[in-house]
C-alpha cells in the first residue's frame, strides 16, 4: 500500500513500528521463551491442551517483565526525551498519539508472542496423534500481555521517569508470581478467585482429551484482565485533564468535555467488567474437566467426546487413547509378561483399556462420570482400567520417556497391585477402604515383576500401619525370591489356590512357598 | 491581526513570569529581546497554546485557545521549535518531519511533498535518512526548523532558533523567517541581537515580564545612539540603554 493511501493515523502507527524499541527486545524474549516455555514443553505428553498449558503458565513469566517494561519506556518517552513541549503544540490529541506509540508496542508484543506459540504448537504437531490446537490459552495469553503492557504503559505516562520502566518489569514479573501461586493453591475448599490467575500449574496429562475444557475459567480471565485493560485506558485518557493547574472545572474545559466523558466511561466499564469476573469465578465448583462457572457453563460441553481407542497385543490387548498412540508399543510390551503370569487366574484381566485420569479425584468430590469406568480392574470379563495419571504416571514425560525400565517396572506394578492388592489410591489413608499391600503381597508382586524382568519397588509407606505382622523387607524379599523360583505351572497353581486369602490379606509370608 | 494579547498574565506560584501584557502582531518578523528570565520562553510557550494564561484575554489566528475546537484549529496552522527540542533518535530526519506533519493533521496526501520540501529548506537533504542520533547539534536544531514549518504554518514561533547553527546557516535561516514572514507572523524568541536586526521587521524587548519595547530594529538602534546603551553594535546599545532604563 503507498505512503498516499494511508490515512493519517495509520501513518503515525507505521512510524512508530518501524522505529519501536520492542523489536531490541525480541531475541532477548525468545531466548528466553526457549530455555523457559519450549524446553519445558518438549518433556509434555503429546496433548494439546497440556501444551498449550505453557502459553499460561511459562510464556507468562518469559513475557510478563518486558510487555511492562517495554510498556512503561516507550509511555515515559515524551518525558525522557523533553518532546513534551513540542507535541503538545501539535492538533492531534495526546490520547491518540499515545495509541499509535502503544499500538506498535503491542503489534511487537503480541507478534512475537504468536511467533512463540507457534513454535509451541508446531512442536505438539510433529508428535499429536489426536486432536487439535485449543484457542482460549492463546487468547488468554495474548489479553495477558496486553494487560501487562498497558499496565506498564500507564505507569510510563503517568511517571515518565527513566527508572519506571524496570519498576514496571518487577512488578509484573511479582504479579505473574503472585498469581501463579495462588493458582497453585487452589483447591475446591479454598477461595475460587485465584481461578482469575491466568496460570494453571501442570494439568492432568490427558486434559481435553476425554473431555472438552469448559471455556468458563478462559471467559472469566479474558472478562477481568479486559477489564483492567479498558480501565487503565480509560486512566490515560482523563490522567491529562489532572496535570493541567487552574481547578478541574478548568481543566476539563481545557481537555475537553466529550474527552473527559469518554475516559471516564471507560475506567467505569473497565472496573465492571473485572468486576463482575471477579464475582463470577466466586462460584467456579469442579466440572467434570476442570472448573466450572455455572453462568457461563454450558452443560453440552459436559459430554464425553467420542472416539475410537488404539490397541495392540492379542493375548493380551492394551488399549489407549488414540491421544496417547505413541505410547500404545511401550504400553502393551510392558503389560504382557505379566499379563501372563495372571492369566487364567480367577478374576485376571483380559485386557487393558485407558480411561479418564482425575477419576480418583472425581470420585472423593462425589462426581463421577457418567459412562466411564474407574481406574481398577472390573467388569465381565475383566478389564483392566488404567488412567494417564495413577497408570501410568510416566505418562508425563513424552512417548520417547516411556521406552525405559523404570516407566515399564512402574506400569506393571501398577496392574499387578491392582489384581493382587485392589487399588492402592482409591481413598485417603490411614482409615482407606483398600489398604496398601501387605508383606504377602508385596513379596508376590515382587515375584511376579522379578519374572517378567522388572524390579518392584514399595516406599516405606506403603507398609505404615499396616499389618505386615512384623517383616522387613529382607525377609519380604526372601519370600518373592523363593516364589519366583518356582516353576510358572507351580506359581500360578498356588496363586489359582489362595489368590482370594491373598487379596484380603490373610496369607503370611510364611505361608508363601 | 494573528496575534492579539490583551493583559496576559502568567503565574507561577509566586513568580509572575509574564505580566500584563498586550500585544498584537500580523504578518511579519517579530523579534522577541529580554535577558535570561524575563519572560520571552512563558509568552512564546502560551502563543504555542502549551501554557494557558493566568489572567487575560488570549487570540491567536483569530480564535480563542481555550475553547478545545479552536485550539485543535490554531495547533493545525502553527509551528514552533521550543528552546530544548526533544528528538527520537531511532527516527531519521524524514520521519521525524513526517511524524510532526502527520500530527499537525496536515492532509495525508501533501504530506510527503512537504516534508521533502521543508527538509530541502533547512539544507538537508543529503541527510533525509539519517538517523537523528547521528546528527550534529547544528542540523537538529535544522531538523527542529523542519518540524516547524512543514505545515506551511501562519504563526510561527522560534526560541533560540540559531543557537548551534553555524554563520552560513545562520543567514539561510534568517532568509527563511523572512520568506515566512512575508505571509506568516513569526516570532522569534532570542539573545541575538544579529538575528533580529537582519531578519525582523519588529522588535519587543520584555524585562522582568513586561514589554519594555516595542519598535522596528532601527528604532532600537536609534535608542541605543541617544541612551546610555553599552555594547560593540548599534543594536545592542540600544538593547542594554532600554534595560537599563526599565531597570531604573
Amino acid at each position: 500500500m503507498s505512503a498516499v493511501a494511508l490515512s493519517r493515523p495509520a501513518r503515525v502507527l507505521r512510524i512508530e513500528i518501524r522505529r519501536s524499541v520492542v523489536p531490541w527486545s525480541v531475541p532477548l524474549i525468545l531466548a528466553l521463551f526457549f530455555f523457559d516455555s519450549y524446553r519445558t514443553a518438549a518433556g509434555f505428553p503429546p496433548n494439546w491442551t497440556v501444551h498449550a498449558s505453557a502459553i499460561t503458565d511459562n510464556l507468562a513469566w518469559d513475557f510478563a517483565p518486558f510487555a511492562a517494561g517495554l510498556g512503561a519506556w516507550v509511555a515515559s518517552r515524551e518525558g525522557r526525551r523533553n518532546t513534551g513541549d513540542l507535541l503538545a503544540t501539535t492538533a492531534r490529541p495526546a490520547w491518540a498519539r499515545q495509541a499509535a506509540a502503544l499500538g506498535a508496542t503491542l503489534f511487537w508484543l503480541l507478534l512475537t508472542f504468536l511467533a512463540a506459540v507457534a513454535a509451541l504448537y508446531i512442536q505438539v504437531a510433529l508428535q499429536a496423534t489426536w486432536g487439535g490446537p485449543p484457542l482460549w490459552p492463546v487468547v488468554v495469553g495474548a489479553v495477558q500481555v496486553v494487560t501487562l503492557a498497558v499496565l506498564g504503559f500507564t505507569a510510563g505516562a503517568l511517571f515518565p521517569g527513566r527508572f519506571t520502566a524496570p519498576l514496571a518489569a518487577i512488578g509484573a514479573f511479582l504479579l505473574v508470581f503472585i498469581g501463579f501461586h495462588a493458582a497453585l493453591n487452589l483447591t475446591p475448599d479454598s477461595s475460587t478467585n485465584a481461578l482469575l490467575s491466568p496460570a494453571t500449574g501442570l494439568p492432568l496429562e490427558d486434559v481435553g482429551v476425554f473431555y472438552h475444557v469448559a471455556p468458563d475459567v478462559a471467559i472469566a480471565q479474558v472478562m477481568f484482565m479486559g477489564g483492567i485493560t479498558v480501565a487503565l485506558l480509560g486512566v490515560l485518557v482523563v490522567a491529562p485533564v489532572f496535570r493541567v493547574r487552574g481547578g478541574l472545572s478548568g481543566a476539563v474545559g481545557r481537555a475537553g468535555r466529550p474527552l473527559c466523558a469518554a475516559g471516564v466511561v471507560l475506567l467505569a466499564a473497565g472496573v465492571a467488567a473485572s468486576w463482575t469476573a471477579f464475582a463470577l469465578t466466586g462460584t467456579a465448583k469442579l466440572g467434570v474437566s476442570g472448573w466450572d462457572i455455572p453462568a457461563l457453563h454450558d452443560a453440552a460441553s459436559d459430554q464425553p467426546i467420542p472416539y475410537t481407542p488404539d490397541c495392540a497385543g492379542t493375548a493380551f490387548p492394551v488399549c489407549v487413547h488414540p491421544a496417547f498412540s505413541g505410547y500404545l508399543p511401550a504400553a502393551a510390551a510392558a503389560l504382557q509378561p505379566v499379563a501372563a503370569e495372571l492369566k487364567g487366574l480367577p478374576g485376571a484381566p483380559v485386557r487393558a483399556e485407558e480411561v479418564p485420569a482425575g477419576e480418583g479425584v472425581r470420585a472423593a468430590q462425589g462426581m463421577l462420570l457418567p459412562g466411564m469406568a474407574s481406574p481398577g480392574v472390573s467388569g465381565t470379563p475383566p478389564v483392566y482400567h488404567y488412567d494417564g495419571n495413577n497408570g501410568i504416571a510416566p505418562f508425563l514425560g513424552s512417548p520417547a520417556g516411556a521406552d525405559n525400565a523404570r516407566w515399564r517396572a512402574g506400569f506393571q506394578q501398577e496392574l499387578l497391585t491392582e489384581f493382587i492388592a485392589g487399588p492402592p489410591n482409591a481413598g485417603p489413608r490411614p482409615d482407606a477402604s483398600v489398604l496398601p499391600p501387605t508383606a504377602a503381597q508385596q513379596a508376590v508382586i515382587t515375584a511376579l515383576m522379578t519374572v517378567a524382568g522388572s524390579q518392584a519397588q514399595f516406599g516405606e509407606d506403603m507398609t505404615n500401619g499396616h499389618p505386615t505382622a512384623g517383616a522387613t523387607p529382607a525377609q519380604i524379599d526372601a519370600a518373592a525370591q523363593r516364589f519366583a523360583s518356582l516353576s510358572t505351572a507351580a506359581r500360578h497353581a498356588w496363586l489359582a489356590a489362595h489368590l482370594p486369602a491373598l487379596r484380603v490379606g490373610e496369607i503370611t509370608l510364611a505361608q508363601l512357598p | 491581526m494573528n496575534i492579539e494579547l490583551s493583559d496576559i498574565t502568567r503565574k507561577f506560584g509566586r513568580n509572575t513570569a509574564v505580566d500584563r501584557v498586550t500585544l498584537e502582531a500580523g504578518p511579519g518578523v517579530l523579534g522577541l529581546l529580554g535577558p535570561n528570565g524575563a519572560g520571552k520562553t512563558s509568552l512564546l510557550r502560551m502563543l504555542a497554546t502549551i501554557l494557558p494564561p493566568s489572567s487575560g484575554q488570549l487570540t491567536l489566528l483569530g480564535r480563542d485557545p481555550r475553547n478545545p475546537a479552536d485550539r485543535r484549529e490554531i495547533r493545525r496552522r502553527l509551528g514552533y521549535l521550543p528552546q530544548n527540542l526533544g528528538y527520537y533518535p531511532s527516527f531519521t530526519v524524514v520521519e521525524f518531519v513526517e511524524y510532526f506533519a502527520l500530527l499537525k493533521e496536515m492532509p495525508p496526501h501533501l504530506v510527503t511533498k512537504a516534508v521533502a520540501a521543508a527538509v530541502e529548506k533547512v539544507d538537508l537533504g543529503s541527510k533525509a535518512k539519517a538517523k537523528l542520533r547521528t546528527l550534529s547539534g547544528g542540523m537538529l536544531r535544522r531538523v527542529g526548523i523542519a518540524q516547524a514549518i512543514v505545515n506551511e504554518p501562519e504563526l510561527l514561533l522560534f526560541d533560540e532558533p540559531t543557537a548551534g547553527l553555524d554563520p552560513e546557516q545562520r543567514v539561510a535561516f534568517r532568509a527563511l523567517m523572512r520568506d515566512f514572514g512575508q505571509t506568516a507572523t513569526v516570532v522569534v524568541s532570542t539573545h541575538l541581537v544579529e538575528d533580529v536586526g537582519a531578519a525582523c521587521s519588529e522588535v519587543a524587548l520584555m524585562s522582568n515580564g513586561k514589554i519594555v519595547f516595542r519598535g522596528t530594529p532601527a528604532e532600537l538602534t536609534v535608542r541605543g545612539e541617544t541612551g546610555q546603551g553599552v555594547g560593540d553594535a548599534p543594536l545592542e546599545r540600544g538593547y542594554s540603554a532600554i534595560l537599563a532604563a526599565a531597570r531604573a
